[in-house]
């Protein structure tokens, strides 16, 4: 079985091989020594090579570099990388070729596929063969850094399970089951990141579709499969949500703050790929409803809590003792105004009147208002609404 | 429900609806606003609906959910009619009282009426209540009488035939010339005249027109728009009605701030059910005049209640304000001429058109007529909405219907005119309400936030208080109010905290008039009003924070501290528990006391508030006094060891 752990974005220990020789063993039992970690396969005249150069030496790695697919399939041959980037309009070879070829000579390499001129096609294809990650330039180096990291950890591993598979001749249907748990999840990964640019919702379905079914057959082994699915199947149904809202307000763009309300009531929070969705879809610029996400008070940029507690700071409350009402709150929950807890249950704001001012001071979770509760009384309200969220997490699960 | 084609059908509507209206039978009205909701008043509906269907009362009383009394701390309010017996903090367990007493037996349940703070005796009609016994409640008594929900009930008390009188026996002219003579201004905040306003949008070639409702109160303090709009959307409506047939407009829009979802779904269902009637759409009532609105939610910004700056939210853009060279009667929404008024002013116009003029003139005084609601609030015992004729001295409004200030407390200062607004020491408090009067004493209208303050509140705390909160609101977009906003608080947060420096009341002041002269948009160019009142009224109050380190009110936290006497403690250990930081603890000796570390103490007050009255063994105490008291109790022990 293979750790996902590293796939699923926890970064490994920062790599302790800078600068030695290292020998072990390939995919077919050779000996092999690594003269570098990893070769960018890129054209001479690509400016973005030197950029990832620099950043993956500052990261610790030996970087080489081949200006063609000839050369850079004959350095692997000769240096043994653990992560090879491959640009897949390289002269010399095409992309492709170039990816099912290394997995021939070395199936513990792991290939990361950049490219110019993205599509859903190409990043299929170059998943199908194997590619760990899929980015389309110009990219920040600092996330090819970031997915070399993971890239590297998944190859060590295939080092280590590969060789006792081997030895033992492995059961027969281990192989092709990481395989294709590693593909459906690779995929899953690279739709997450081609859906928070702003796949076409119906490319999105349809590929989302294959990659179950493969996930499906793999249920009861997949969990980390079934995790990421879930996660792209909430973003889905948010979608579908903002979509609705969207239609609501006939795509008017003078609405969008309405929109982004209704959003916001909604999910709690606007996360940036819906942001983006809404961005496409109303052709307003992304810029613009960052703008008046910061703007208002109402709209947030962060996940909040099961309960979001409104402290009124309102004149009538401030006369009235609001700030110690607001210093006990702070000092029960372990909050200042604006944080969230740990476990996403109590979120704590500070409000300009709530327009409750004869009953100040006042606070309001979610819809209920209380009027001047005492510290017995607050700890009671936290307490009844902490058990009532492990209830519903309970029934949720159940 | 069928669609009405002819103003006849409206009035024979409104003969029927009021004929079912039953005025002598028994109607049961629980207070449904905000206030009262937050104090369960479904729950006091709910047993209410089960007790007279379990006692068969069905036939003989009436039940009414309805907008806002006005009386909000003592809800949830019931008003039994037609008697007008009010009952206050009613909860749900009372209810099987009332119904079998007051409604089957006639009998008063003595504990839940209004209690006289000075004489104790106990009050059982509303119209004798101090607190109503002074209104003048033109706006606020439709409230009582109508089920939001219910568009019917606003047609059976005369409603929409103020719309019908203007489409079918008045030109738009006569109705603007109507609104002129009235002498209605905006009760907004800067009390310009409507009339005025609608006519110069009339006179403009361009079109298309609009008209707003501005309902982003976002005054601190002040939730008469709200009430208004929750308990009567129709009176907003009909006003808007005849405002854009006044001018010809088309298309209106509402622009209500999220925190209030009750008035927003309130409004969005008056405005469906009045389309439903053909009050709203093509063709109204068979006139040619044709109109519709549309609401908007704004998102908790207090700028972007400035007229400009509200219409570039409607506009779909950031609610930020713009340079007001040409006005917006001519240039507003999408540059087309546009009339906004907020929801009060609005709801003024139907009682105009159907009194007329003369009768509006003839309440308040000559330059403001009409009455204002006033949110009153802070320390005074009787809070909530109150309605008075324009010109009521100050005075009235504070101890005749607000019953003064409670806990035997002293009086000290009422703020008007929210953020923008200024202070009333008691020495002006003989000041008439109305909008040029208090401009004359330094502080303003504004929407009609009315903040009673005591003793207990430090004045330099409340315009750090307020610069604190426009420097939030503040939309940056010009350097004189977002810097100086700043520098301000900078200055007040060090006063506080007794880091004040002499000369900082004069820098306070010299800052004060460059926001004044240089901002942008009212918003700047008020917001050192909270200052300059507060110095000009209180100046010793800042000299005490700034000279002595001392906060005169014992509010201003890094100056004050909390003592428990162990002379008087009773060891109850309420103190102890309160404590949100575990700063009590008790003290084991001859005698058993609690003590309060003042390291770990983070000054909320709580321990004060519970500490039983027959102990009052808590107070507050400056903190210069607390060191000096130390160090004489640790040199008062010295001595005794040396004996």
């Amino acid at each position: 079985m293979e750790d996902f752990s590293a796939v699923r974005g926890r970064s490994p220990a920062p790599l302790a091989w800078k600068g030695a020789l290292i020998m072990s063993l390939n995919g077919k039992d050779e000996l092999i020594m690594n003269t570098t970690d990893v070769l960018i396969i890129m054209g001479d005249g690509d400016s973005m090579r030197e950029d990832c150069r620099r950043a993956l030496e500052k990261g610790g790695y030996r970087v080489d570099v081949a200006g063609d697919g000839r050369k850079g399939l004959d350095l692997i041959g000769t240096a043994h990388p653990r992560v090879a980037v491959i640009d897949l309009e390289i002269p010399g070879t095409t992309g492709t070729e170039a990816l099912a070829e290394i997995s021939r000579i070395d199936p513990t390499i792991v290939p990361i596929a950049v490219t110019g001129s993205g599509s859903v096609d190409s990043a299929v294809e170059s998943m199908k063969l194997g590619a760990f990650d899929y980015m389309t330039k110009p990219f920040d180096p600092l996330r090819l850094l970031e997915s070399v990291r993971r890239a590297a950890a998944l190859s060590e591993k295939r080092k280590q399970s590969e060789r006792p598979v081997s030895a033992h001749g492995g059961t027969a249907g281990d192989g092709p089951v990481a395989d294709r748990q590693t593909i459906a999840l690779r995929g899953l990964e690279i739709l997450g990141q081609y859906y928070s640019l702003g796949l076409d919702k119906r490319d999105f379905l349809a590929e989302l579709t294959s990659l179950e079914t493969e996930a499906k057959l793999h249920a009861e082994t997949l969990g980390q499969i079934g995790e990421k699915e879930k996660f792209l199947r909430d973003m889905l149904a948010q979608l579908n949500l903002v979509d609705e809202i969207i239609a609501k307000y006939d795509y008017d763009k003078s609405t969008v703050l309405q929109i982004m309300l209704e959003v916001q009531a909604r999910l709690n929070w606007l996360p940036g790929h819906v942001l983006r969705w809404i961005s496409r879809r109303l052709k307003v610029s992304l810029s613009h409803l960052y703008t008046i996400a910061n703007f208002y008070e109402a709209l947030s940029l962060e996940p909040v809590g099961t309960y979001r507690i409104e402290v009124c700071t309102g004149t009538a409350c401030h006369v009235r003792g609001a700030s110690g009402l607001n210093t006990s709150v702070s000092a029960l929950l372990g909050l200042q105004p604006g944080q969230t807890d740990a476990d996403m249950t109590f979120t704590l704001k500070n409000v300009h009147c709530l327009g409750c001012c004869a009953l100040a001071p006042v606070m309001k979770i979610n819809d209920q208002y209380y009027s001047n509760p005492s510290t017995r009384d607050l700890e009671k309200i936290f307490e009844s609404l902490r058990r009532e969220k492990k209830n519903y997490v309970a029934v949720e699960n159940a | 429900m069928s669609r009405l084609k002819t103003p006849d059908d409206l009035f024979a509507l409104r003969n029927k609806l009021d004929s079912e209206r039953k005025v002598d039978r028994t109607c049961v009205t629980i207070c449904s606003g905000t206030g009262c909701l937050a104090t369960r008043s479904q729950d006091v509906v709910a047993e209410f609906e089960r007790q007279i269907a379990e006692k068969g009362l069905g036939d003989k009383v009436e039940l009414r959910r309805t907008g806002c009394w006005g009386l909000c701390e003592r809800g949830p309010i019931v008003v039994i009619l037609p008697e007008r017996i009010c009952y206050l903090g009613t909860k749900a367990k009372d209810v099987p009282e009332i119904v079998s007493e007051t409604l089957m037996e006639g009998r008063y349940v003595e504990r839940l009426l209004y209690k006289d703070t000075g004489t104790g005796e106990r009050i059982a009609r509303l119209d004798d209540i101090p607190f109503y016994k002074h209104q003048q409640r033109l706006l606020l008594e439709a409230n009582t009488q109508i089920d939001p929900k219910r568009i019917e009930d606003y047609i059976a008390i005369g409603g929409y035939s103020a719309l019908a009188k203007a489409l079918f026996r008045m030109k738009p002219d006569g109705v603007i010339k109507e609104i002129e003579d009235s002498g209605l201004r905006g009760r907004g905040g800067g009390g310009f005249p409507t009339g005025w306003k609608w006519k110069s949008s009339r006179d403009c070639a361009d079109d298309p027109k609009y008209v707003i409702v501005n309902a982003d109160e976002g005054d601190p303090g002040a939730y008469m728009d709200r009430s208004v709009l929750e308990g009567n959307p129709h009176s907003v409506l009909e006003g808007l009605i005849i405002g854009a047939y006044a001018i010809g407009a088309k298309e209106g829009f509402i622009y209500v701030r999220q925190e209030y979802p009750l008035a927003v779904e309130n409004t969005e269902l008056a405005i469906r059910k009045a389309r439903e009637y053909g009050l709203i759409g093509e063709n109204i009532l068979g006139s040619g005049f044709s109109f519709t609105i549309t609401i908007k939610r704004g998102a908790g910004a207090f700028v972007s209640g400035e007229s400009s700056a509200l219409m570039s939210v409607v506009e779909g853009k950031v609610g930020e304000p713009r340079p007001k060279y040409v006005h917006t009667a001519h240039k507003g929404l999408w540059d087309k001429p546009t009339v906004l008024n907020n929801v009060e002013t609005w709801a003024n116009v139907p009682l105009i058109v159907n009194n007329g003029a003369e009768w509006f003139n003839k309440i308040g005084t000559a330059k403001s007529t009409g009455t204002k609601i006033f949110s009153l609030v802070g320390k005074i015992i009787n809070t909530g909405l109150v309605e008075v004729p324009m010109g009521i001295p100050m005075r009235r409004i504070v101890f005749d219907i607000g019953s003064g200030v409670p806990n035997g407390k002293k009086f000290k200062a009422v703020q008007t005119g929210g953020p923008s607004g200024g202070v009333l020491p008691e020495s002006m408090i003989d000041t008439p309400v109305d909008f040029d009067r208090l401009l004359e004493a330094g502080s303003m209208m504004g929407s009609g936030g009315m903040i009673i303050m005591d003793e207990d509140t430090c004045m330099v705390d409340t315009a750090r208080y307020y610069t604190d909160f426009l420097g939030h609101e503040s939309c940056g977009k010009c350097v004189p109010c977002r810097e100086g906003l700043r520098q301000m608080l900078v200055i007040l947060d060090n006063i506080t905290s007794g880091k004040g420096k002499e000369g900082d009341i004069e820098l306070l002041e010299e800052l004060a008039d460059v926001m004044r002269v240089a901002s942008l948009c009212a918003l700047g160019q008020t917001a050192a009003n909270p200052v300059l009142s507060t110095i000009a009224h209180f100046r010793d109050e800042y000299e005490a924070h700034i000279r002595d380190k001392r906060c005169p009110a014992l509010v201003c936290r890094e100056l004050i501290a909390f003592v428990i006497d162990p002379d008087k403690c009773i060891a109850c250990g309420l103190c102890a528990k309160s404590c949100p930081v575990g700063a009590i603890s008790k003290v084991e000796g001859e005698k058993t006391v609690y003590r309060i570390e003042q390291e770990k103490c983070i000054k909320c007050g709580n321990c004060l508030v519970v500490c039983p009255p027959k102990a009052r063994a808590i107070s507050k105490v400056a903190s210069m006094d607390l060191a000096a008291g130390a160090k004489k109790t640790a040199a008062g022990k010295k001595g005794g060891k040396k004996k």
